[in-house]
């Protein structure tokens, strides 16, 4: 009988998640290169290329992203909070979507990942 | 200096070796002088890594940057009390700190379970030696703390986010918590290997599980202590796959100090018990490794090292040999009992441990949702916090009412009549609380109104159960209330102290309900003079102000706070700016009312050029009993882990007897 409970909450949950996550919740994580031809929201992650203009609170900060490992990127506007962390040179991640070829970041969901000074070779964890 | 640090860890490597060759060689052979002269060798380890520590200590504290490690961590101007936190603020450090907890604990245990556990014991030594063997390896060949290099005329500094006593105190709780699930799971390991798989290694690593298990509870808050006031986003926890990577082991833990009762007790659930054991070991394992390898996205930042691959190899070694001896001893470890009724103690405990599994395979399948779609569709997806909260909800919520009724439940059969009885006290108070938390507008979020009437019905379960108990040791001849009491929680430490354990997650879980269901937020520009309006709270924006101090420029809004016409104080949110790490951080200022049962947190997000300043205002109400839980729950935890001599003698009366402790 224990089996038969555990088996049948196991089979519900597996279900339950492959349904969640395969149908929707889940967001593409992508680089500049690989941004063509996806619609929708993602998530884009690379690294800042400044000139970093504009006023996140006004008409949105612009900059571009450019691939961790590559030559690829994209313009990017984004508005809402901004990191303490964020600078050119830095590695970011946001979501949004690609408009007529420029990235549309949603309001605070900019996210920079620890500078890399800390630690040249191997960056550190802060917590 | 480093030469000596080396040579320590070259020492305490060939000691672990030999604990793991000849520990293993005793066991199998039954040799008790060979045996002893394994764990002494351990013991020997333990020292040397100590000796090594001290080394690296030595070596920040006289800003010694002829160490790559040191010049990396730390810096000429840095307070000597950070040196500990830059001794493990990154890889190296972090692995040595692994190595020193693993083998003082693992010293600690076989030297104080030396007669409960007499067949087992031979076996955890060269198990605990194999988990330590690995870090040893790590550190020797591939990632060594004593790297030394041409040494420059100042060190790169400590992030400043993590110059803070909160994080001070949070990765070395983390790992005492990950390391001491070791000991259980090298005892649990022992037991299957020796063939000895009653309930006595359950017993002989209680105390060391709970003190894991609390460790890894509190280094989980105090890091989202930390959040809540450095990162400043008005929350607390925000499911981060590192956040996540504590919470697993700490979920499946507590799992397994439940389902342990029943083995105890009913002398049921053997498999389950040791395969709860392994994966908590394996998730702490997992954890280690997701805060040490650039896998996944997250704010902990890391870039891809060497070492993540060897990690990944460990685990799967670990879980490899941990399934096959499970596998291997599954004709011995089944139980003979069986679940008499569904309405019972015993049940309560199971679902309990169900719904705590599934909720930490659920958050493993988030965390490892972007590695298994890249690896399958060739894209990364994650799943963010929607994906957490629900399934939170989805198991927290039955959990909490669980958490309630287990202690109500009779064992072995309970009738619904008589649970219906012992029911009717804290489902009228929760009923009451609810209606009246209704009436005040608390519906407007249906899940925190659940919550909320929840935690209200396990409060009062637990204090009719204070109650009840103290009675009764009244009645049994206690002269007063207060020695009552006192008897009754000392003699029943485990259970009591777990109650305790229970309320202090139902004030978390008011805490979590009222931040996360309930919370308020403005956000505006404003002009000197301006002011906006939140919650019952008048935000005046009087003008900004700055000032050099020695290592950051501060920059100051200063914010009239009013509520009702009655002014509260200033408060100054703002930002500094660290001219050598030419990096910003903001500086939340946080107005914590007992009155008001609530925080009001300004965070300055922009200064602009015209004297403005972009004013962010949360408002989260009941936040400061999820701080206060942490002490109730170390004080639980104390209560159930405090010495008992009466229960030490009552064991070694039962084991001294041949076949008593495999009773059904």
């Amino acid at each position: 009988m224990r089996l038969v409970i555990a088996l049948s909450v196991a089979v519900v949950l597996a279900v339950f998640l492959l349904y969640t996550s395969f149908a929707g919740g889940a967001t593409e994580s992508l680089r500049p290169s690989q941004l063509a031809g996806h619609d929708g929201e993602v998530q884009l992650a690379g690294i800042v290329i400044g000139p970093v203009t504009g006023d996140a609170r006004a008409g949105g900060l612009r900059f571009e992203l450019k691939d961790f490992d590559g030559p690829a990127k994209v313009p990017v506007v984004y508005t809402g909070s901004v990191p303490d962390l964020f600078q050119a040179d830095r590695h970011i991640y946001l979501r949004g979507e690609l408009e007529n070829g420029v990235f549309v970041g949603k309001p605070d969901s900019l996210v920079t990942k620890c500078p890399s000074k800390y630690e040249p070779k191997q960056d550190s964890d802060p917590a | 200096m480093p030469g000596l640090g080396r040579a320590a860890l070259v020492v305490a490597l060939g000691l672990v070796l030999y604990a793991l060759v000849a520990g293993g060689y005793a066991a199998l052979k039954g040799r008790r002088r060979l045996h002893d002269s394994a764990r002494n060798a351990f013991v020997g380890a333990f020292v040397s890594v100590l000796a090594a520590s001290a080394v690296l200590l030595g070596a920040f504290l006289a800003d010694d940057f002829s160490l790559s490690y040191v010049a990396d961590h730390s810096s000429r101007d840095l307070p000597a009390r950070y040196a500990f936190a830059a001794f493990w603020g990154g890889q190296e450090g972090s692995l040595l700190l692994w190595l020193l907890v693993l083998t003082g604990m693992g010293a600690a245990a076989t030297l104080l379970n030396r007669r409960l556990v007499r067949e087992v014991l031979p076996w955890t030594v060269p198990v605990l030696a194999g988990v330590a063997a690995f870090f040893a390896l790590m550190l020797v060949f591939v990632s060594s703390p004593f790297a030394t290099q041409p040494a420059p005329a100042d060190g790169l500094g400590l992030n400043p986010s993590l110059q803070n006593p909160y994080m001070m105190a949070h990765p070395p709780m983390l790992y005492l918590g990950y390391v001491g699930l070791t000991i259980p799971y090298a005892f649990a390991m022992a037991a299957l290997v020796a063939g000895r798989i009653d309930e006595r290694w359950i017993v002989a690593t209680r105390r060391w599980t709970i003190a894991a298990w609390t460790f890894l509870g509190l280094g989980v808050l105090i890091g989202a202590k930390w959040a809540y006031e450095e990162v400043g986003w008005g929350g607390w926890y925000a499911w981060d796959p590192v956040e996540n990577a504590a919470l697993m082991p700490w979920l499946v833990s507590t799992a397994y100090l439940h389902s342990v009762m029943i083995q105890e007790k009913k002398d049921m659930l053997r498999v389950w018990n040791v395969v709860l054991v392994a994966l908590a070991f394996c998730l702490s394992l997992f954890g280690t490794f997701l805060t040490r390898s650039g896998v996944l996205n997250s704010i902990h930042s890391f870039a891809e090292s060497p070492i993540g691959s060897w990690f990944l190899g460990f685990i799967c070694v670990v879980a490899g040999v941990s399934i096959a001896l499970i596998v291997w001893r599954l004709p011995l470890l089944r139980s003979r009992t069986k679940l008499e009724s569904l309405v019972s103690r015993e049940a309560a405990f199971l679902y309990n441990n169900l719904f705590f599994v599934a909720f930490a395979l659920t958050v493993l399948w988030g965390v490892a949702y972007p590695l298994v779609s890249e690896a399958i569709r060739g894209i990364a997806s994650t799943v963010g916090a929607p994906y957490y909260d629900f399934f939170a909800i989805a198991f927290g919520l039955p959990l909490v009412l669980l958490m309630g009724l287990g202690p109500l439940v009779a064992w072995r059969r309970a009738s619904l009549r008589s649970l219906g009885a012992g029911v009717a006290w804290p489902a009228g108070v929760a009923l009451v609380c609810g209606i009246a938390l209704a009436a005040l507008g608390a519906g407007s979020s249906a899940a925190g109104l659940v919550g909320y009437t929840f935690a209200a019905f396990v409060l009062a379960a637990i204090a009719l159960e204070f109650v009840r108990g103290t009675r009764a040791h009244k009645a049994l001849g206690d002269s007063s209330w207060a020695g009552a009491f006192t008897s009754l929680v000392g003699r029943n430490r485990r259970r009591y102290g777990g109650y305790v354990v229970h309320a202090a997650i139902a004030l978390l879980v008011i805490g979590a309900v009222g931040i996360g269901a309930f919370q308020s937020e403005r956000e505006g520009r404003l002009q000197p003079g301006q002011a906006l309006e939140v919650e019952g709270y008048t935000l005046r924006y009087l003008g900004s102000t700055q000032e050099r101090a020695a290592n950051a420029l501060e920059l100051r809004a200063e914010v009239e706070v009013s509520r009702g016409g009655e002014s509260l104080g200033v408060l100054t949110p703002g930002k500094n700016r660290y001219f050598a790490e030419q990096q910003t951080s903001n500086e939340v200022a946080i107005r914590s009312s007992f009155v008001q049962a609530e925080d009001l947190m300004l965070v300055a997000d922009q200064f602009n050029d015209d004297g403005s300043v972009y004013l962010k205002a949360i408002v989260n109400p009941l936040v400061g009993l999820i701080w206060g839980a942490g002490l109730v729950f170390l004080l639980g935890s104390v209560i159930a882990m405090w010495p008992d001599a009466r229960e030490q003698r009552r064991l070694a009366r039962r084991f001294a007897e041949p076949g008593a402790y495999a009773r059904a």
